[in-house]
């Protein structure tokens, strides 16, 4: 496939899952790969390709246009009710009524599937089972993502979260804002007002990226940093057991209970834009043409 | 009191175990609140609930399909499932749009039919039964 692949390593996506997908790849499969496990899921392909991602764990690429407000919620319900009566999907009828461009639909569904992606090779794989069919996924990656590309970014993406200094976990920490972070009249910018509103000691990083309609990966590194700033806290843990059981077998990865040193400067990555509220261009260096067609977003709102 | 802090324990356990619920409720049958776990207006939630919960049961009755399991209210935002918990009180969940819902089915059940043990028992002790 061309892409290069770390050697596996532990910290990286389950064996189990990088063999299935690697399976399916070689098989040319037209289909789905169903994940269990938590979060777990459900990886659709077509040609060996991946089309689509779709896991509790991760927002969906409707979840990301609306709740981040690209799309408006009226003109998605028309789009829908459009698309579903032709019998197609909603994608094109989206370019074709001019509420996004197609080469920014794509990068969108491009960071949706890589995140996705991402969560699941961070969570618990208890069974990977495939399933040749036709698939009917709302979104369709086109072209098909490698599955080598695939795996590639998201052991990347985890060796980035695991050697932070201030550690969170996406699916596990419940944050809270610091005593003192918020202050009447003061803006911190750069998303991270809204982290600070969502961060309520019940949210964990997955949870406020479906109420910003951004990627985990992206929240997880915007928290990371304003937790190593001294700006959040861990409020709680999520007892999830069978994630602990899949973390105990992992290397340790310790949680820090109080804040540090602020942690060291992000690495810079070709392309890599700082601070964008809910672009993932960490998401690898072939995407910064397509993410420079994301529309900017300017503070607040 | 050990009634209650088994409730929230047991809410928080389930919010815990389903990815996705963003928060929960118990309240009685008349509306009224017992435990918490949300940001929503409890009050208004525990009223909505049990009138919710009073309809989905007519309404499964009227078209003969047994008896009600859960009423779920999806919209663009989110789920909301609501749990007869008994005959005196109902369970409410909140969750966001990747609400596991497969895990949520499987989980509900054995949560609802403990949190029912946990009112059995501290309504008898209440009444002096023991």
């Amino acid at each position: 496939m061309g892409t290069q692949e770390p050697a596996d390593d532990a910290s990286g996506p389950p064996p189990s899952l990088r063999q299935a997908l690697k399976d399916c790849a070689a098989a040319g499969l037209s289909g789905v790969l169903e994940v269990t496990g938590e979060p777990g899921g459900t990886i659709c392909f077509s040609g060996g390709g991946v089309v689509a991602v779709e896991t509790p764990g991760a927002p969906s690429t409707e979840v990301i246009l609306l709740r981040s407000g690209r799309i408006a919620e009226a003109d998605w319900a028309a789009a829908f009710a459009a698309a579903s009566a032709g019998g197609y999907a909603i994608g094109p009828e989206l370019v074709i009524r001019g509420l996004i461009g197609a080469g920014e639909l794509e990068a969108v569904l491009r960071v949706a599937v890589a995140d996705a992606m991402f969560v699941l090779s961070g969570g618990l794989v208890e069974e990977c089972r495939a399933e040749p069919g036709t698939v009917d996924s709302q979104f369709a990656l086109e072209p098909p993502a490698e599955v080598g590309w695939l795996l590639a970014e998201a052991s990347r993406r985890m060796r980035v979260l695991a050697s932070s200094r201030a550690l969170v976990e996406h699916d596990r920490d419940r944050m809270a804002a610091a005593p003192g972070a918020v202050q009447p009249g003061v803006l911190l910018g750069q998303g991270q007002d809204e982290i600070l509103a969502l961060a309520n000691g019940r949210r964990t990083a997955r949870d406020m990226a479906f109420a910003l309609g951004q990627g985990v990966y992206a929240t997880t590194l915007q928290l990371v940093r304003m937790y190593g700033a001294g700006l959040l806290v861990t409020a709680s843990q999520r007892a999830v057991t069978l994630a602990e059981q899949a973390q105990a077998s992992r290397p340790a990865a310790v949680p820090v209970s109080e804040p540090e040193a602020p942690s060291p400067l992000p690495r810079r990555h070709k392309g890599r834009a700082q601070h964008r509220r809910e672009s993932d261009s960490d998401a690898g260096a072939d995407l910064p043409s397509l993410l420079r067609l994301l529309r900017p977003r300017s503070g607040g709102e | 009191m050990v009634a209650e802090d088994g409730l929230l324990a047991e809410m928080h356990a389930l919010r815990d175990r389903v990815t996705g619920i963003t928060g929960s409720a118990l309240a009685s049958r008349d509306g009224l609140i017992i435990k918490a776990d949300t940001e929503i207006n409890q009050d208004n939630l525990a009223a909505l609930a049990a009138t919710s919960l009073g309809l989905a049961q007519r309404m499964a009755r009227e078209v003969g399909q047994g008896a009600l399991r859960e009423a779920v209210t999806r919209s663009s935002g989110g789920y909301v499932a609501i749990y007869a918990v008994g005959s005196t009180a109902v369970l409410i969940l909140t969750g966001d749009e990747g609400l596991n819902i497969a895990r949520l089915h499987r989980e509900s059940r054995a949560a609802v039919d403990r949190i029912e043990t946990m009112l059995a028992g501290a309504s008898a002790v209440q009444t002096g039964s023991r």
